[in-house]
């Protein structure tokens, strides 16, 4: 199979997982205990007013009828309203994903800065002390739930030091929306005041998010430094001579580290649904505070949202993951 | 199987790992009988609430008066109950649909193996709220949730070594005598994939505690007052700073646990795997 058609093979593959998701959130929102036309109607609907939404929903037609009805709907933009927000679903997602985006993104940017260097300092010194200690450290940090580092670095850095905010995203207004990364837009509106507190807001929920991630890549980079220690050419390298600073930094981190990049991509998927859990506990306004926010309202239709997003973006990023690992090494992909 | 056993205790990971898994699980079952205040579960005692740690409660007491050591120990069952029907559930669908998926080469296996995949491609997490909440929070929804997304893993990976098994010699020449497929599949294929199932199986406990942990937290487990790890800690945030002592317990149970099989984990594949052996 050439490069083309695997690629064309993973696109392909993409449309039946969106529909397979959206499949799911179809049944799961028929399955809900209440009536949804009976909540579309609104609390005080008459009889001919729920009867008048069902027609209109197309609730009263067969179910893959229905199916048909929803991808429509979905195609068009329409996800229904929010109980709680009496908005549109689809402006409270686009209000809130930037929020999730930028968490997510700085997560994984730090968990690639400290994950990659510890993992390849743990393989290059194998079985030392510090090798130990780093793995036994990325071990604890995998098993910790990322809710529950939240709260103990809240704990310590907010309430007991104050060093940093325990919640929200900024202290004052935030700046003219460009990114809707707050961070960036405050810069570039050249607001230092603003761009500090953002900075300061992000940084415990970066951390939380950060340090499994990192445990993770310094797993994973350690395995493939020790690999590519262990390869032939590093061997046959040593054996001609040349000086070690040489055969690291030409030879072993140019084997090891080409599929990190696949690695950073599997990580930003995983932080991706760690951040829906984690932004309820600093009150970040992304999706994930909104995600619960609707369960604790049952909001059936945002909760189906949240989803459905949450779960494209985790598709497209692992769509990308697959073509840059492709694109790297087009020989191990089938 | 004495080897295997040998292996472990000579492996200190493995044997950590073990020794983690086969405390939780040995408290879990114990529970009533080792826990200070068994009744603690479900009965409150207002006069006593949010007291520090002290010879009393070890680990403090929470917002309805209950010993938080008590209902740590009294949850270990709970998750121990969801994750225990979780991996079974999981391997029982998983296994058989991965083996036909990876066996056969028509039609059935591109919608099994295809199903698998689409599951895969949406966050786990994210899939088992969506069902959660449509079921109404409870133990029930939980586990149910959870099976419904996990099993796929197991599937992924046993329609790998399936397939790979096809093109072995010992699989092709029974075949070829005219073995019929089911004692192809499970007398010849299955026994060699099983340590891959075993080492997979290890790693999904410590995930879907982790899960039903979350689901809890996120207020979608069992209903209050069962003690559920990731409910006491969601109900604890309430209380901070003062009460620091409130979710470290339940933290650190879910931790030990994870980091059982996590370490077991490992340590297995170390001892089952002959690539990595050979690393060390």
């Amino acid at each position: 199979m050439n490069v083309v058609s695997m690629v064309v093979n993973r696109l392909v593959w993409f449309v039946p997982t969106v529909l397979g998701l959206l499949a799911v959130v179809f049944v799961l929102a028929r399955i809900v205990p209440t009536d949804p036309a009976v909540l579309a109607a609104g609390e005080n609907a008459t009889a001919e007013q729920v009867q008048e939404a069902r027609e209109r929903l197309a609730l009263d037609r067969p179910l893959p009828e229905q199916f048909v009805e929803y991808l429509r709907q979905v195609v068009q933009g329409d996800l229904g309203t929010s109980f709680y927000t009496q908005q549109p679903i689809v402006d409270d997602l686009t209000e809130r994903l930037p929020a999730t985006l930028e968490l997510t993104i700085l997560g994984v940017l730090a968990a690639g800065l400290i994950g990659v260097p510890l993992g390849v300092i743990s393989g290059l010194n194998r079985n030392s002390w510090l090798d130990h200690l780093l793995r036994l450290v990325s071990v604890l940090f995998i098993g910790v739930a990322p809710f529950w580092i939240a709260m103990q670095l809240q704990l310590l850095f907010s309430m007991q030091l104050g060093w940093l905010p325990l919640s929200g995203r900024i202290d004052d207004f935030a700046p003219e929306a460009m990114t809707g990364f707050l961070t960036i837009d405050a810069l570039v509106a050249g607001d230092l005041q603003n761009f500090l507190s953002a900075l300061r807001h992000i940084v415990l929920p970066t951390l939380t998010l950060a340090l499994p991630g990192a445990a993770v890549i310094v797993r994973f980079t350690r395995t493939s430094v020790v690999e590519a220690v262990n390869s032939p050419s590093v061997a046959y390298q040593t054996a001609m001579g040349l000086p070690r600073r040489v055969i690291v930094w030409k030879y072993i981190l140019r084997l090891a580290l080409n599929s990190t990049v696949t690695q950073l991509g599997l990580v930003f998927g995983i932080s991706l649904t760690g951040a829906v859990v984690i932004e309820a506990v600093f009150e970040w306004p992304g999706l994930g505070t909104y995600a619960v926010r609707s369960i604790l309202h049952s909001d059936y239709n945002a909760v189906m949202g949240v989803t459905l997003c949450v779960g494209v973006l985790f598709a497209l990023s692992n769509l990308l993951v697959d073509l840059l690992q492709m694109a790297i090494d087009p020989r191990g992909a089938t | 199987m004495i080897n295997l056993i040998t292996s472990i205790v000579r492996h200190r990971t493995a044997l950590v790992g073990l020794i983690l898994l086969s405390l939780v699980v040995a408290v879990a079952i114990a529970a009533p009988l080792i826990v200070p205040y068994p009744e603690d579960a479900q009965t409150f005692h207002i006069e006593r609430r949010l007291l520090p740690p002290s010879s009393e409660a070890l680990f403090g007491t929470d917002r309805m008066g209950g010993d938080i050591f008590s209902r740590v120990v009294l949850g270990a069952r709970m998750t121990l109950l969801i994750t225990a029907t979780v991996v079974l559930s999981g391997v029982l669908i998983g296994v058989p649909i991965g083996l036909v998926a990876g066996y056969y080469n028509n039609g059935i296996s591109l919608v099994l193996g295809g199903g698998a995949e689409i599951l895969l491609a949406v966050p786990q997490i994210i899939l088992a709220i969506a069902i959660t909440q449509s079921l109404g929070p409870s133990i029930g929804s939980v586990i149910l949730a959870l099976s419904v997304t996990y099993w796929p893993f197991w599937a992924r990976i046993v329609f790998t070594e399936t397939r790979s098994m096809c093109h072995e010699t010992f699989v092709e020449s029974a075949i070829a005598l005219g073995v019929s497929a089911w004692r192809v599949i499970f007398l010849h294929i299955l026994p060699n994939i099983a340590s891959s199932i075993v080492v997979r199986t290890t790693t999904a406990i410590g995930t879907t505690a982790f899960a039903s942990a979350t689901l809890g937290f996120l207020g979608l487990g069992p209903p209050p007052p069962s003690p559920e790890w990731g409910r006491m800690i969601a109900e604890s945030r309430d209380y901070l700073p003062d009460a620091w002592w409130y979710a470290l317990a339940p933290g650190l149970a879910l931790l030990l646990t994870v980091l059982g099989c996590t370490l077991f984990g490992d340590g297995l594949r170390d001892i089952l795997d002959p690539k990595t052996r050979r690393r060390g």
